[in-house]
């Protein structure tokens, strides 16, 4: 699948799951990949495109007997963002599959 | 490719690329390798794991934060230097603070042990010609020195707490001038354990019941010994 439109795909990924829980950027990376098939290193840009859209934002967390860990968290905005985008994707491959079951048919 | 050269690449890739915070996005490749070595994976399944480096630099250009930022962040530089300025004088103050109280607990401490071992020095100490005078006198001043010691550990600890702080508020406030992950505010209040806390309670109100109790029976006594309601004139206290 182009690559292009597998980013946008999982930035719905990214915010599906961060909408559920704080996660921070390899739980993020793994859940994802494990899922979709893409790179582990395309995870981080995204997130970071994310925040810069404001749709994030990243706190640090003291892990006891390790370096602090950055976490995301969905913002008001991402949530938003999140349900909108969610409801437009369902539409559309709800509308996708309707088109490729009429060909399916003949 | 390994550990090393990815991150060299990656580096420079996006250096080239004019990206900023490339500290902040090392370290989220860094974590990733350490999470995943110790899974087993070796340096170079991982590097492969991730992808191209050059492609991976490519990506951050959408996701720039730009120059806004700059401006944002000498203006909270410089409300934080006037703002470390007055910190700066209070926590000095505060300081001064737990200092009196170590003296005071330390002197209270010392002129109880006097009266009790009849140690004098140069005759500094107001004399307490009776017995049991003195010994009511020695509980006074050795309750008083414990209820200033628990004082001025609690102090000292609030002290130490309040300086962690706001450190931690300095720390944040220009991580978040620069778009960087903040740390949760710190409590400034001194975090005991339960156990600790309820033992600093217990010692301070026996202290505070003993102090009180032992204040009121040296005046009673040395009021009775004296035959006079204003005994340290009898005693001669206070006088050259």
């Amino acid at each position: 699948m182009n690559v292009q439109y597998k980013k946008g795909v999982i930035e719905l990924c990214v915010l599906s799951m961060l909408y559920r829980k704080d996660s921070y950027g390899y739980d993020i990376s793994e859940y994802i990949s494990k899922r979709i098939n893409i790179s582990d290193g395309t995870i981080y840009p995204i997130l970071r495109k994310l925040k810069s859209e404001g749709l994030v934002t990243t706190y640090l967390s003291e892990e006891s007997g390790g370096p602090p860990r950055k976490y995301y968290r969905i913002t008001e905005l991402g949530r938003r963002q999140y349900l909108a985008d969610k409801a437009e994707w369902l539409n559309f491959i709800g509308e996708v599959n309707n088109l490729l079951k009429e060909d399916g048919d003949e | 490719m390994n550990r090393k050269e990815f991150i060299e690449t990656l580096t420079k890739k996006l250096r080239e690329n004019n990206i900023s915070d490339i500290d902040e996005i090392i370290a989220e490749y860094e974590e990733h390798f350490n999470f995943k070595l110790t899974d087993g994976y070796s340096e170079e399944e991982i590097a492969a794991g991730l992808g191209n480096p050059e492609e991976i630099a490519m990506q951050y250009t959408s996701g720039n934060i730009d120059n806004k930022t700059i401006g944002k962040k000498a203006i909270i530089t410089t409300g934080l230097v006037f703002a470390d300025i007055f910190a700066g004088a209070f926590f000095a103050l505060f300081f001064a603070w737990v200092i009196v109280m170590v003296t005071f607990t330390i002197a209270s401490a010392t002129v109880g042990v006097c009266y009790l071992g009849r140690f004098n020095i140069y005759s500094l100490i107001p004399p307490i010609p009776y017995y049991w005078c003195r010994i009511v006198y020695v509980v006074m001043l050795l309750s008083l020195a414990v209820l200033s010691g628990v004082g001025t550990i609690y102090c000292a600890a609030y002290y130490r707490q309040l300086m962690r702080a706001y450190g931690r508020f300095h720390y944040n406030c220009i991580a978040s001038a620069s778009g960087k992950a903040v740390f949760p505010p710190l409590n400034i209040r001194p975090q005991f354990s339960a156990k600790t806390y309820r033992l600093f309670r217990k010692i301070v109100l026996i202290a505070l019941a003993v102090f009180a109790v032992s204040f009121v029976l040296s005046y009673i006594l040395s009021a009775i010994a004296t035959g006079s309601l204003e005994f340290w004139h009898v005693w001669k206290w206070f006088i050259e």
